[in-house]
């Protein structure tokens, strides 16, 4: 097993593995940094993204562009309604913590009961064909599917940034995540902010099960499972550090897969639980190394430059 | 006074026998509980025992019923889990009052068994095959043949015919792959092969990278995979790390998902099937029609095979407690499937109960050729 061909073909999978585990954490930790909300409701976004690209594509028969198109409009559109039905409703009456995350939770399940109810819980793959092809490079397996995963991930993750560092709208949402009230004085909308925050969040949940559902099966309570590795790697990654959970997504992956090696592989789920358990203990706000990389007070430039602009 | 007599006789017959007919369908049914998943991933095949269980219970009502009296099932969800499982049966007997009750999935047999055995209810296994099932107590018995059944023929198989030296054995995580697996692993040893690798997977998992690379690095001749829902992936991963090595696994596999998620890629694999075909038998091709009503091809045609006569087996033993003026209690069904030891049923033909809580059947292997199930050979 210390074949170093083995080690890399472990290295590349585990990398497009992660993949999806890195948009579903992208997504979480962005909306946790802006809205300050812990949204498990992205659990259910995940199943009316996957179910709108299955039946799309496998009982409409629709085209493939036509299928990611129906899903990313769905799957947003439940985010802006959601958004402004709900979370704002619940935000103007000054609720707590805790029954924003009851509602994103109960959202969630009422979504996976919903879905139960169209499509049955049978696991269900995008393709009828869960196969890909494959190119042997040095030894080493590389799938179309692993390219696309990779692909589209970095993509994605180049994209965001991109929108975060050069963009308006993404120094407003860096704003609005720094100080909510002092945006506002500066005219920021928020709540534009947290629509905008929502909606790159769906496109990302889209790309994620996407990926995922090309490769797995997938039934109406997968995305609960899926959610909480993201929850993982954005607690270990430091709340409100969008990019270090996703390196930590990364990480958690390569743990299990390299765990292997020395590990029987039934034991690679509860691995993920134990680093979780000992993060929690050891390093309550995120891993220490990340910590000096604070966001710099961009509010105030982007603030003024609304202000001025 | 006797054309008078016999007027009223020939007026009467009709009516008598509306009324009988009628009385017996009013009779008090036979009850018998299912414990199925029809929710949850295993809910594929679970609907489709269901179904089935409904076209015999209908099939039986149809003809008479069982002495007179209509059959009766009540059904309710596990999700095949072994906690859902141990409610629903708690419910079917002291709610609704059954004495029999028919299970599958290993996990779900396992939980219900000790609740089997103190309530003197019988239980009977249709579709799981944990070779643990066979000791699970006085009140749990199978008609469905447990893994040392077809594992054994497969394994043998694998080694003698097809000459496979080095195995390698992947096995899901639960109470069905690690029974399944060793039986595996301890025939192919004692056959003079060598199993070079023998790997669990987590029942969640999604990425089998590992376990596959760890099989790759023993250089086996053959995979054996004993999984249920995720062995397209497993067999998908292993062919896209190119894994090119023959593949079997057990009946599970024995599904037409399976060939439309991997294509070419399931060629050469060999699976086992414990029923016989509509070839050979003309019962399934009955059943089959009925599911053409339904409109789809079922999943696991052999279970629903077993699914079928399972309803035939409990019918028969409320016949046999009716007919012996006994009251219809656990212990009686027990003593009733103890007596009448052989069935002659119509879908997968002879069933013989022995005080082993085992049973035999003939193995059937298929191996996968241009897109479909094939026979390869016959195991008696």
């Amino acid at each position: 097993m210390t074949d170093p061909v083995i080690l890399l073909q472990i290295l590349w999978t585990g990398i497009a593995m992660s993949s999806y585990f890195v948009l579903f954490t992208v997504a979480f930790a962005l909306t946790l940094k802006v809205e300050k909300l812990w949204n498990f409701a992205q659990a259910g976004l995940m199943g009316i993204a996957f179910y709108t690209m299955f039946w799309s594509l496998n009982a409409a028969n629709w085209p493939v562009w036509a299928g990611i198109s129906a899903s990313v409009i769905l799957t947003a559109g439940v985010t802006i309604g959601v958004e402004i039905w709900a979370i704002d409703v619940l935000r103007r009456r000054h609720s707590s913590g805790l029954i924003f995350f009851i509602f994103t939770l109960i959202f969630s399940q009422f979504v996976a009961f919903l879905l139960t109810l169209l499509f049955g819980t049978e696991p269900e793959t995008i393709f009828p064909s869960v196969m890909s092809p494959v190119r042997i490079v040095g030894g080493i397996a590389i799938s179309d599917w692993d390219l696309q995963a990779v692909g589209l991930t970095l993509g994605m993750l180049i994209a965001l940034y991109l929108l975060i560092r050069f963009t308006r709208d993404g120094q407003f949402m860096l704003a609005v995540a720094d100080n909510e009230k002092l945006a506002g004085i500066y005219g920021i909308s928020a709540r534009r902010v947290y629509i905008l925050s929502g909606v790159i969040s769906a496109v990302l949940i889209v790309a994620g099960i996407w990926l995922y559902g090309t490769r797995a099966g997938v039934t109406p309570d997968v995305p609960v499972g899926l959610i909480l590795t993201a929850v993982i790697a954005t607690l270990i990654g430091g709340l409100g550090r969008v990019f270090s959970a996703a390196i930590v997504a990364v990480g958690l992956a390569l743990l299990q897969s390299f765990s292997i090696l020395f590990i029987s592989s039934k034991w690679q789920a509860l691995l993920l639980y134990g680093v979780l358990f000992c993060a929690l203990l050891l390093f309550p706000r995120g891993i220490p190394a990340w910590r000096w990389r604070r966001v710099r007070p961009v509010a105030k430039s982007a603030a003024t430059a609304q202000a001025g602009g | 006074m006797t054309e008078k007599l016999s007027r009223r006789l020939v007026l009467s017959v009709p009516a008598a026998l509306w009324a009988g007919g009628a009385f017996a369908q009013q009779k008090e049914p036979f009850r018998f509980g299912a414990l199925m998943p029809t929710t949850g991933p295993e809910a594929g095949y679970g609907l489709d025992f269901v179904k089935t269980y409904e076209m015999a219970v209908k099939d039986i009502n149809d003809n008479g019923g069982v002495a007179g009296r209509p059959l009766e099932m009540i059904v309710l969800d596990t999700q095949a889990k072994p906690e859902l499982a141990i409610n629903a049966a708690n419910k079917l007997i002291e709610v609704n009052k059954v004495s029999v009750i028919i299970t599958a999935w290993s996990s779900v047999v396992k939980a219900v068994a000790p609740i089997a055995n103190r309530t003197a209810t019988l239980e009977l296994n249709m579709g799981a095959n944990s070779p643990d099932i066979a000791n699970l107590g006085e009140y749990v018995y199978t008609v469905f043949p447990l893994a040392e059944v077809d594992v054994t023929a497969l394994a043998k198989y694998t080694r003698e015919k097809l000459g496979k030296t080095k195995a390698a054995v992947l096995y899901i995580n639960n109470d069905t792959g690690i029974g399944g697996a060793k039986i595996y692993r301890d025939v192919f040893t004692s056959a003079g092969g060598q199993v070079v690798a023998f790997e669990a997977y987590d029942p969640k998992a999604t990425d089998f990278t590992g376990v596959l690379l760890k099989a790759r690095v023993g250089n086996p001749d053959v995979v054996h995979i004993h999984g249920l829902s995720e062995l397209p992936q497993v067999i998908a991963q292993m062919r896209q790390l190119g894994m090119l090595q023959q593949v079997t696994s057990y009946s599970s596999g024995y599904n037409p998902k399976l060939l439309a998620q991997l294509g070419p890629a399931a060629e050469g694999l060999i699976v086992t099937s414990l029923a016989p075909t509509a070839t050979t038998n003309p019962n399934v091709a009955k059943l089959l029609d009925l599911w053409k009503q339904v409109g789809r091809a079922p999943n696991g045609l052999p279970y629903l095979q077993y699914a079928w006569d399972s309803t035939v087996v409990v019918a028969d033993l409320f016949a046999w407690v009716d007919k012996n003026k006994l009251p219809v209690t656990g212990e009686n069904l027990r003593k009733a499937l103890l007596e009448i030891r052989t069935f002659d049923l119509p879908m997968t033909g002879k069933l013989v109960v022995t005080d082993d809580h085992r049973i035999k059947k003939p193995v059937y292997l298929y191996v996968v050729k241009n897109g479909q199930f094939t026979p390869l050979d016959t195991i008696a």
